[in-house]
């Protein structure tokens, strides 16, 4: 790349770069984002692997039709309409995955962090669990719509109008969506108050 | 399990301004005229108290592993790399139908075809059967039809017979 190390370059020149055909241009994208969409991922799948199929497979798309986007919005926008689009998707096909601490899923990494501390007491951990796994299924009933504004509001902390953006809905739209999701959630959670 | 009923409710015009203010999503005055109301309502106070306290909870970050990290863009650089292959070719694909060649490698058909059936005009003839195949062919739909043409026959007889006997029953 002739124009400068890719991690210093702002997103548009690495897209631009990238449509000319330049690899190590989107790979740098890839890096900028990876964590990001994977964490969006995580929001509405809560499972490790089904979030990185989700956010590698939105990394895809943004490749395959990154000629098609004429950088009116800026990438990250755009790559997070991708990614929420396939993660509501997801939810559509109803493959909802059980909320489960991640030490469950992962055997070798909760036989890691046993042997390097003993970690809380199992009446503790079952709490925690549970708590969990109501908060998840207090996650998964909410409507599509709600579940996205809010993840993006309170779990990756955009703003209103970056939410709007990528949920191309007007900003009341999302204050709505917002309130109403902190209300049912406040309302399926009263317990743990 | 707390009762639903004792779930602090805030005045309903504060309530979604109550929620951007958790945000930070108000603006200079509304900062202000919620902070105004805020000390006057112990409702709203306690149901922003609440806000702090539940909104937390619900974000349960995942922080997957150096490794997991390592395999994520190694897997992704494959996938991309498989990405674009299939472009690549599909590129091969569009570039030799470009608009020009379509209309080009339709004109040299129609000439191939064109030159083909002038030069082999003479050689084109119909198949020539042999005169009793030919009267054969010319017998059969009559044949297949001849019971037809029987019962047609045996139909008329029977007009002239019923014909027959009115005159005769006529004369008697």
């Amino acid at each position: 790349m002739g124009t400068g190390r890719p991690e210093e370059l702002g997103d548009e020149t690495l897209v631009t770069l990238a449509q000319k055909g330049e690899h190590k241009a989107f790979e740098e994208l890839v890096e900028r984002y990876k964590q990001k969409a994977y964490r969006i991922a995580f929001d509405f799948t809560r499972d490790r692997e089904e979030a990185k199929d989700l956010s590698q497979e939105a990394f895809l798309r943004a490749f395959t039709h990154l000629n098609g986007f004429d950088q009116r919005a800026s990438f990250y926008t755009w790559f997070y309409r991708i990614l929420v689009n396939l993660c509501l998707d997801y939810r559509r096909r109803g493959q909802r995955v059980s909320w489960q601490p991640f030490e469950e899923h992962d055997g070798k990494t909760a036989e890691k962090n046993e042997i390097a501390n003993p970690g809380p007491s199992p009446d503790r951990e079952a709490m925690s669990g549970e708590i969990s796994r109501k908060i998840g299924a207090a996650l998964n009933s909410l409507p599509p719509k709600q579940r996205t504004a809010f993840v993006l509001k309170n779990h990756e902390g955009l703003s209103i109008r970056e939410i709007a953006k990528i949920m191309q809905t007007a900003e009341g739209t999302v204050k709505t969506h917002i309130h109403r999701a902190v209300l049912a959630l406040r309302q399926s959670l009263a317990e743990l108050v | 399990m707390t009762d639903m009923s004792s779930i602090q409710k805030a005045c309903k015009n504060y309530e979604q301004d109550l929620v951007l203010h958790y945000y930070g999503e108000s603006s200079p005055e509304e900062r202000e005229r919620i902070q105004a109301h805020l000390q006057g309502c112990p409702s709203c106070s306690r149901f922003l108290d609440e806000l702090r306290t539940v909104l937390p909870l619900t974000v349960k970050a995942d922080e997957p592993p150096e490794s997991f990290w390592e395999s994520y863009s190694r897997e992704l650089r494959q996938r991309l790399m498989t990405a674009r292959e299939k472009n690549a070719w599909w590129e091969g694909i569009f570039s030799f139908l470009r608009p020009w060649t379509v209309p080009t490698l339709a004109t040299a058909v129609v000439l191939i075809l064109a030159v083909t059936l002038t030069l082999t005009r003479g050689t084109w003839h119909t198949r020539d059967l042999p005169p009793k195949e030919e009267a054969l062919l010319e017998v059969l739909p009559i044949a297949e039809n001849l019971e037809f043409y029987t019962s047609m026959d045996f139909l008329d007889s029977l007009d002239l017979l019923e014909d027959m006997g009115g005159a005769d029953s006529g004369s008697a």
